[in-house]
């Protein structure tokens, strides 16, 4: 029995990837990420020049809403609402980044960039690859900035221009929404090596005391554990659409998580806020949690579950029906004055 | 101010009114801190460490290294006594860097 899992030609010690953000920001971390048997790291998306404010972070930048307030892992419930920008320093000092990683980790380094210009895209991505990074992540669909949800034509060019110039894998991070299976399928006809579902939504929340916005008034990404059910949504439609890998991602707090992704058809799992909220430890845990699933269902490894749930999955004309409610009976008689709900 | 008079206060909603001039970083009010050793292990940056203060009621304190602190905010979210609060960095230069033409010349490898 092992965790082991092939993906985009990379052999992963586990499924379990730590996601491009503030855990995977500096060198250090990726000693941390080793030590709890992380099977890769994505690093923080770097920004092209024309987005260098983006490497300024707001202060403060974070906002945990509807969190259960538990500690030392404990944490099973929070949205985080928050502000998170690109990697803080120059493209130059990213690059020196990937090389710091591969000299010091065994695991894989999956380089992460966004810019607009199909050009700046080629560019950054040479250098990633030049760096080192055994992958690369197009971050095409930030939450933080207007029009990068929307999968635009040069978005469409950026993915095709940078394949073409790659010879490490090419992975596309997509946006939740309606589009999706679309966006997967062009990713897969442009080249993609895999897609990651998905991006954390754009949300918003607004302060009632001061009739405005929260922090410092745009839009913020929003994820948290409840992010997972539309996520396990979209990968189960990308995962009958497409043929090149899912690496899911959003909402993961468990193993059972995980394991729940590979049944949707996902190969690897990103996680990150469970990092951020319940610490380095967690994915550790979450690698014991697969294992000890895997052992008590008797399987040697996640290939054999891969998408077994959609098997099961039904079309909703096919989907078992009985008459409804009644139309004769009290609740189809007017009454002037309702007598309102029972209460014994 | 929104009210009080909730268990965990957690951030304010909005950013201190010295954002515009400095950036910001947190600071524990010390006679407040009861010592609970929840935001340690939520600062994501090592940025808040325990220390002994043997006259304190606890004899315990959470501090703020400000050097590593970078203003996320999360600590206030761990503080059950509203024990934090912004103080201007005024060791860093007010810097408000705004879209504009690329000129940081970054070298190719």
């Amino acid at each position: 029995m092992s965790l082991t899992t092939l993906f985009v030609g990379l052999e992963l010690q586990s499924p379990v990837i730590v996601a491009s953000g503030p855990a995977s920001h500096d060198v250090n971390q990726i000693g941390l990420a080793e030590e709890q048997r992380a099977g890769a790291v994505v690093l923080k998306t770097a920004c092209s020049d024309k987005y260098e404010h983006m490497r300024y972070w707001p202060r403060p930048r974070y906002k945990l809403l509807d969190w259960d307030k538990q500690i030392e892992g404990r944490s099973k419930m929070f949205s985080l609402y928050s502000y998170e920008q690109g990697y803080s320093g120059t493209l130059t000092d990213y690059w020196r980044l990937i090389e710091a990683c591969k000299q010091h980790a065994t695991i894989p380094i999956i380089g992460s960039i966004f810019a607009d210009d199909p050009k700046d895209w080629e560019r950054m991505a040479i250098n990633v690859e030049r760096s080192g990074a055994d992958a690369i992540e197009l971050d095409i669909s930030s939450p933080h900035r207007p029009g990068t949800s929307e999968f635009k034509t040069t978005f469409v060019e950026a993915i095709r221009s940078v394949v073409n110039v790659m010879k490490i894998p090419v992975l596309v991070k997509l946006a939740p929404g309606p589009e999706l299976v679309h966006q997967c399928l062009t990713a897969e006809e442009c080249g993609a090596s895999a897609v990651t579902l998905c991006n954390r939504i754009r949300g918003f929340d607004v302060d009632i005391e001061s009739q405005g916005p929260i922090l410092h008034g745009y839009f913020a990404g929003i994820g948290g554990p409840w992010a997972k059910y539309y996520t396990f949504r979209h990968v189960a439609e990308a995962a009958q659409a497409i043929k090149i890998p899912i690496s899911g991602t959003g909402g993961t707090m468990s193993g059972e998580d995980v394991i729940k992704y590979v049944l949707l058809g996902a190969t690897t799992v990103q996680i990150l806020s469970v990092i951020l909220i319940n610490g380095w430890e967690s994915i550790a845990r979450i690698n014991k949690e697969v294992e000890e699933y895997l052992e008590r269902k008797g399987l040697d490894s996640l290939e054999q579950i891969r998408g077994k749930a959609l098997e099961a999955m039904t079309h909703p004309d096919e989907i078992i029906r009985w008459s409804g409610e009644s139309k004769t009976g009290p609740r189809n008689v007017w009454k002037d004055k309702p007598e309102g709900r029972r209460t014994t | 101010m929104p009210p009080q008079n909730t268990k965990y206060p957690g951030l304010h909603p909005l950013p201190p009114p010295f954002v515009n001039e400095y950036p910001p970083i947190a600071l524990v009010i010390e006679k407040k801190c009861i010592a609970c050793d929840r935001c340690p292990p939520l600062c994501f940056y090592d940025a808040i460490v325990m220390e002994e203060r043997p006259a304190h009621e606890y004899q315990r304190t959470a501090v703020v290294i400000p050097e590593n602190c970078t203003g996320c905010g999360l600590c206030f979210e761990a503080c059950p006594v509203d024990a934090f609060i912004w103080i201007p960095d005024k060791q860093q230069p007010g810097i408000h860097p705004k879209p504009s033409p690329p000129t940081a010349e970054d070298q190719d490898l």
